[in-house]
């Protein structure tokens, strides 16, 4: 999986958000914040990722053990997925 | 892990209050004219729709879109496009279509009247977070009373149309006169009727460039401005802005707000300033970068001297809506009182008591 190039990472006074790009703005008129975990994860989408490299990253990233990172991950991509910032 | 940010007004203020902690220019504004179409008496800015030499002291596209590449690579995620009137510059979509590329959210401010259905088409394509149109009246006798322009009430009515038929984020706002002010419940209904947000404010500033203006004929007295602030559920954003001030008070700082510290603007021919009624310190960001344009405007900011005494230590400070900006408009220093701020201060304190 990978992402949507139509939102770009930005931070505000250490806030992480998601801005919508151009014609995107018709259909989401709105910023989406990040956690550091989602920060993480929506970097690595760059590139197309499957579920376990995604969990294994943020397991070593965070030093947590590898099914909690799964479990984030899994929240992280349902969120996302829901709202269209996932490539179909 | 998400959270999905709809209503940006209190989350974008928190954001910016962090932002000014750590000195980010997080919001800017470009005035991309100061020339205007509208012949508003009481306006801070306007210059005539066709005045040459201020045609030809303005900023070119691609000069805008440098600042705005410099600006976003320095942290600004927020931009506002205003005037003057920005759709008279025909290059405006040259501006425009680039920064909707750029990860900004853009919002637009507009008199309306110069809008037409390929200008609404294009907006509709790529909208910015939202316009924001000023009204200056419910009928054409009072709306033109206030812009001077024989047949503008038409005109905006049918640019605000079509935005509204194209689904374009649009807010009404009004800037409420002596001449106007008896619409203001006309002017709502519109909004109502429109389905748009609409807000009111009834400040009205001097000119920062010392020209001559009729502010002084079109400001409602104190009490006026104090029983539409009581009675007047448009008036809650006046009322907020007072709120804020007293939760943030700390008399020695003057700059009160996020100007110098998260926001700045820059002016039609490219003088980066603290804000678009405080024409100062008239940095140079395309001569001198943007970085270096910034730490000036920052400078400026937290070396300005407090407030006088007289304001410091005023019983109606929590009352009172002066703010560095003000000073420098009505009496040419940063740091005095402003008599007519000083009277809405004293009437609120008549109507609502001591503050607690």
């Amino acid at each position: 999986m990978k992402r949507n190039d139509d939102f770009v990472l930005k931070n505000v006074g250490g806030q992480d958000i998601l801005v919508p790009l151009a014609a995107k703005v018709r259909e989401m008129n709105c910023l989406i914040s990040l956690n550091a975990t989602g920060r993480c994860v929506w970097q690595l989408l760059a590139e197309d990722q499957s579920m376990e490299d995604l969990a294994a990253a943020v397991a070593e990233r965070f030093d947590v053990d590898k099914e909690r990172a799964r479990a984030d991950v899994l929240i992280f991509l349902d969120d996302i997925g829901r709202i269209g910032l996932l490539e179909p | 892990m998400t959270e999905t940010l709809t209503e940006y007004g209190a989350l974008v203020r928190q954001m910016l209050r962090l932002a000014a902690r750590e000195g980010q220019p997080a919001h800017g504004a470009f005035e991309l004219t100061g020339r205007c179409n509208l012949s508003c008496r009481m306006c801070y800015i306007r210059h005539a729709a066709g005045d040459l030499k201020k045609s030809a002291e303005e900023l070119s596209a691609s000069a805008w879109l440098d600042l705005a590449r410099q600006a976003a690579d320095n942290g600004m995620v927020f931009l506002l496009l205003t005037g003057g009137e920005v759709f008279l510059r025909p290059d405006f979509f040259e501006i425009y279509e680039p920064l909707t590329r750029m990860g900004l959210v853009l919002s637009l401010f507009t008199n309306g009247t110069l809008m037409t259905e390929e200008i609404a088409d294009r907006l509709a394509q790529a909208p910015p977070s939202t316009i924001e149109i000023t009204l200056y009246g419910a009928t054409a006798a009072t709306y033109e009373t206030v812009s001077g322009i024989p047949g503008s009430f038409a005109a905006c009515c049918a640019g605000i149309e079509a935005l509204v038929a194209r689904g374009v984020p649009l807010g009404l706002k009004t800037t409420i006169t002596r001449h106007n002010v008896l619409d203001l419940e006309a002017m709502r209904q519109m909004a109502r009727n429109w389905g748009v947000p609409f807000s009111a404010g009834w400040l009205l500033s001097r000119r920062p460039d010392g020209a001559s203006s009729h502010v002084e004929d079109c400001r409602l007295s104190a009490a006026e401005c104090v029983d539409l602030e009581a009675n007047d559920r448009a008036s809650a954003h006046e009322r907020t802005e007072m709120s804020l001030r007293e939760s943030a008070a700390d008399k020695d700082n003057n700059f009160q707000c996020h100007a110098g510290k998260a926001a700045f603007v820059i002016s039609p021919e490219g003088a980066m300033n603290v804000c678009l009624v405080l024409s100062q310190p008239a940095a140079r960001p395309l001569e001198n970068g943007f970085a270096e344009a910034w730490k000036q405007v920052r400078r400026y900011v937290d070396s300005a001297p407090p407030a006088v005494s007289e304001c410091r230590t005023c019983d109606l400070l929590a009352y009172c809506g002066r703010c560095p900006a003000w000073s420098m408009m009505e009496s040419g220093t940063l740091t005095e009182p402003v008599p007519y701020l000083c009277e809405i201060a004293r009437a609120r304190k008549e109507r609502y008591g001591n503050p607690a």
